[in-house]
């Protein structure tokens, strides 16, 4: 141990001389089993990160590296009308769908946390929008939302309701995006939503009950308290999810009409892969790890502050 | 007599006991002719095929034990257009056995979708790899890739005369196509497909006598096929909401496929031709050759963009949001009078559903060219012209998707010969015929007397109603051989350039802003576009591909 009294050494040097071979044994046992997981984590993250830093600093042209241009790349975030609309876009599909799935979650976990007949059948039914490809379900899109024909108009339009130009209007195509976001991922607000309340204890709401409580006034002071903690986690880990949208996106609308459904990773993969452009694709992509990492702080500080910090 | 052998293999052939592959290989040992292997093919029985399937003959001989490029690989990218009878991929999965057994090399097909095709070849070209060692490559994408120098030239292989290569004819391409095999003098792509726009309009609808009088009446002159945009609008108008295919359902007068991303941005192009290419301008569409300055907010242009989106309001709303062949499926269900587009429409109307098709309007199938109008705006002189007769233009917008050699093939020779062989005049009529193979004519042996030495009675064969032949046919020998044509651009950044062009026009189109402004900000994207690429070097390649 550093700074021990001269007395110790010798006493410490042949306890250690003794153990040597053992702990160099267990050394080596303990950097086999940690490699694939340093590998792993140095070619996918680390490599990548530090490449995408190099790239984001240089001009390209025909996918080519050009000169070093510093900070250019950054600089032209700061003034692309582009990046900002799609910027908007992205924040206003973040708040709509991110919303209504956890109100829908929520509530759809309220409703089956009960005994009910079937109610694991019916649980593996709603959530089994969560193991569809995003690709697939964009492409779903395409069919559900065709709007001559197609069977979500033809229902509405049995109601006697109009044919919504749900992909040929800015407004009806940004709420097919949302739609098909919500039908996606409410399953897993949901799932995680009803493990929360299954882990509450009952005591308290049948206290409340024997006291004269009606549902909504335990549900408001007592459920929703003290389901916080989970809820908070929940809305951090769908925003930040959120923000990253690109395959339903690409397939349903390819972020027409117009540019009403270009959300950010859409024009970063269109310049990187269209233009070739691959230093300000860079740039755009840590632009969008920023929003994310400050939305992170900001939720977990919160959680944090009102909950403490898991030990 | 033909040898014992040769008749075993032919038997086994046609009593499907051998494939058409094995055929090949064992056919090239023996000896047998290409042409008696074409005839033993075509009676052989193949599985799934259609009676009435049309199939390109053989050209290339089997090579034997004499395979000049035995061991060799080429690897072609191509947009997935649905396998083997898919577009434009199709053809390739049909001329594969051949060009192997011609050749001894082994030809692989990469399919990508539309969207990541140009990427990848970038990709592959920019890191060197060639992993591609051709690419059935848009006409726009060549600004890019020669200016990148990721291509090669073919000059020496089509000059070669000593029956290396299968031999086709440069010079039968139109004029209009055929200035975009070749860039900076030097030739590039091999012709393929020949893409250009012409109108379409239901023949059976125009001849009708109470059509005829009831447009007469509210419009004061006679219904025909339009010559102008604005006699195009009055037409859509008129037979818009009425039933066109009997169902009882209202119809439209025009279809067109306006998804953003999905080429909608040819349709203005074609469009706004004649509003601002004129006798006095013939150049002038794009940028000022003196300074680069876009041009796409002229008066012209907008008159076009204003006019395009009156014509819009006369089809369905859903078209906004439409790829291409959700644009021409609704034409062939009969559910539109008119519409604008490639090629490939004139050969899809002849597929009906007894020939595996869906189109419900052969021999209804007029075709004529694009629109012109009554004046145009002369952007040298800043004024409008009025013209005497309709101001028309030829057009070859789109991809005319054609062969391109990458630098860094290691079977350049190879890949030539398999572009060369699916260019040879016996498989082009063939696919020039077809609808689904994406390939459309441009050739003079495409058309019929007296503008090609193709036949009536040809196409007639292939499944073609005589009057959608004559009247498609005509149509697009007009179009490609006008004396005035769009000035198609094809210089480094086209990719960037019309993606922002696409963007805007759809957000014309779809109300998000006016036409107007839609175009000031073309302007200020295609500017922003410029000056990172570089002003002056952007300035001399398109001086020089315009030849100014």
């Amino acid at each position: 141990m550093h700074g021990e009294a001269t007395a110790d050494a010798p006493v410490i040097t042949a306890a250690r001389s003794q153990t040597a071979p053992r702990w160099r044994g267990r050394d080596r046992a303990k950097w086999f089993f940690l490699l694939p997981g340093v590998v792993w984590i140095l070619l996918f993250t680390i490599f990548p990160l530090l490449y995408a830093i190099s790239m984001s600093l240089h001009a390209y042209r025909f996918g080519m590296q050009g000169a070093f241009i510093g900070l250019g790349n950054f600089q032209r975030l700061l003034t692309d009308p582009v990046l900002r609309e799609d910027l908007l876009t992205t924040f206003q599909f973040v708040i709509a769908s991110v919303a209504i799935e956890m109100v829908l979650g929520i509530g759809l976990a309220l409703l089956f946390n009960r005994e009910m007949r079937g109610r694991g059948f019916l649980r593996t039914l709603a959530t089994l929008p969560l193991f569809t490809t995003p690709v697939a379900i964009g492409y779903l899109g395409i069919t559900l939302f065709y709007e001559e024909g197609g069977p979500i108009n033809a229902f509405i339009q049995t109601l006697g309701g109009p044919q919504i130009p749900w992909l040929s209007n800015p407004f009806w195509a940004k709420v097919a995006i949302v739609l098909l976001d919500i039908w996606q991922w409410t399953p897993f607000v949901f799932l995680v939503s009803l493990a929360g309340l299954q882990g509450l204890s009952q005591d308290l709401t049948e206290a409340s009950e024997v006291d004269g409580a009606a549902w909504w006034q335990n549900l408001l002071h007592i459920v929703l308290p003290l389901m916080a903690p989970l809820i908070w986690l929940i809305l951090l880990l769908r925003a930040i999810e959120a923000f990253k949208v690109f395959d339903t996106v690409v397939t349903l609308t390819a972020g027409g009409p117009g540019r009403a459904t270009e959300v950010i990773s859409r024009y970063t993969y269109i310049t990187m892969r269209k233009f070739s452009d691959y230093g300000y694709a860079a740039a755009q992509g840590f632009l969008l790890l920023l929003i994310v990492s400050v939305l992170f702080t900001l939720l977990w500080s919160r959680i944090k502050h009102n909950y403490g910090a898991p030990r | 007599m033909a040898d014992r052998k040769q008749l075993e293999l032919a038997r086994a052939l046609l009593a499907g006991r051998v494939d058409r592959r094995d055929f090949l290989k064992q056919a090239s040992a023996l000896g047998i002719s290409a042409a008696a292997a074409n005839l033993f093919l075509r009676a052989a029985p193949v599985a799934g095929a259609q009676e009435t399937e049309l199939l390109p003959p053989l050209v290339a001989e089997p090579c034997g034990d004499n395979c000049p490029f035995a061991g060799q690989t080429v690897t072609v990218l191509v947009n997935t257009g649905g396998g083997e009878k898919g577009s434009i991929e199709g053809p390739f999965h049909e001329v594969r056995e051949e060009f192997e057994a011609a050749t001894g090399a082994t030809l692989n097909i990469a399919a990508v979708p539309f969207e990541e095709h140009f990427p990848k070849l970038i990709e592959d070209m920019a890191s060197g790899t060639g992993q591609y060692d051709t690419s059935i490559a848009g006409a726009w994408w060549l600004g890019d890739l020669v200016a990148a120098d990721f291509l090669q030239p073919y000059d020496d292989y089509i000059a070669d005369t000593s029956g290396k290569f299968p031999e086709w004819d440069y010079d039968a391409v139109l004029p209009g196509p055929r200035s975009l095999l070749e860039y900076g003098g030097k030739k590039y792509m091999v012709a393929n497909d020949h893409d250009g726009q012409v109108l379409y309009y239901r023949s059976d609808l125009f001849a009708d006598a109470e059509h005829q009088k009831a447009f007469a009446d509210q419009y004061n002159y006679d219904l025909a096929v339009p010559t102008t945009w604005d006699q195009f609008s009055d037409i859509a108008e008129y037979f818009n909401g009425k039933d066109l295919n009997g169902d009882g359902e209202p119809d439209s007068g025009v279809v067109l496929h306006l998804k953003v991303g999905q080429q909608g941005m040819f349709h203005f192009m074609s469009f706004s031709a004649p509003f601002v290419i004129g006798p006095e301008n013939p150049k002038l569409y794009w940028f000022n050759p003196d300074d680069m300055t876009p041009l796409l907010n002229s008066a012209g242009h907008l008159a076009a963009l204003n006019k395009l989106i009156e014509v819009t309001k006369f089809g369905p709303e859903a078209m906004f949001g439409w790829l291409l062949p959700e644009g021409w499926s609704y034409f062939l269900a009969g559910r539109a009078a008119m519409t604008f587009t490639w090629g490939d429409l004139g050969a899809l109307a002849q597929e009906t559903p007894e020939r595996g098709g869906q189109s419900t309007v052969q021999g209804k199938t007029g075709a004529g060219p694009i629109p012109g109008t009554n004046g145009y705006f002369n952007i040298s002189t800043n004024a409008m012209v009025e013209t005497n007769e309709p101001n028309m233009v030829g057009n070859t917008t789109g991809g005319s998707w054609a062969g391109v050699i990458s630098k860094f093939s290691k079977a350049p020779e190879a890949t030539y010969f398999l572009l060369a062989l699916m260019a040879t005049k016996p498989k082009s009529v063939v696919y020039g015929y077809r609808g689904w193979d994406g390939v459309d004519p441009g050739r003079t042996f495409h058309f019929l007397p007296p503008n090609g030495d193709n036949s009536i009675e040809g196409y007639e064969g292939a499944g073609w109603a005589a009057s959608d032949a004559e009247a498609y046919t005509n149509a697009y020998f007009e179009n490609f051989g006008a004396e005035l044509q769009f000035p198609y651009l094809r210089i480094p950044g086209t990719f960037e350039y019309w993606q922002a062009l696409d963007v805007r026009l759809s957000e014309a189109i779809t109300g998000q802003s006016t036409p107007e402004d839609a175009l000031n900000s073309v302007v200020a994207d295609f500017e922003a576009i410029t000056d990172r690429l570089g002003r002056e070097a952007q300035l001399e390649q398109y001086k020089a591909s315009l030849g100014l």
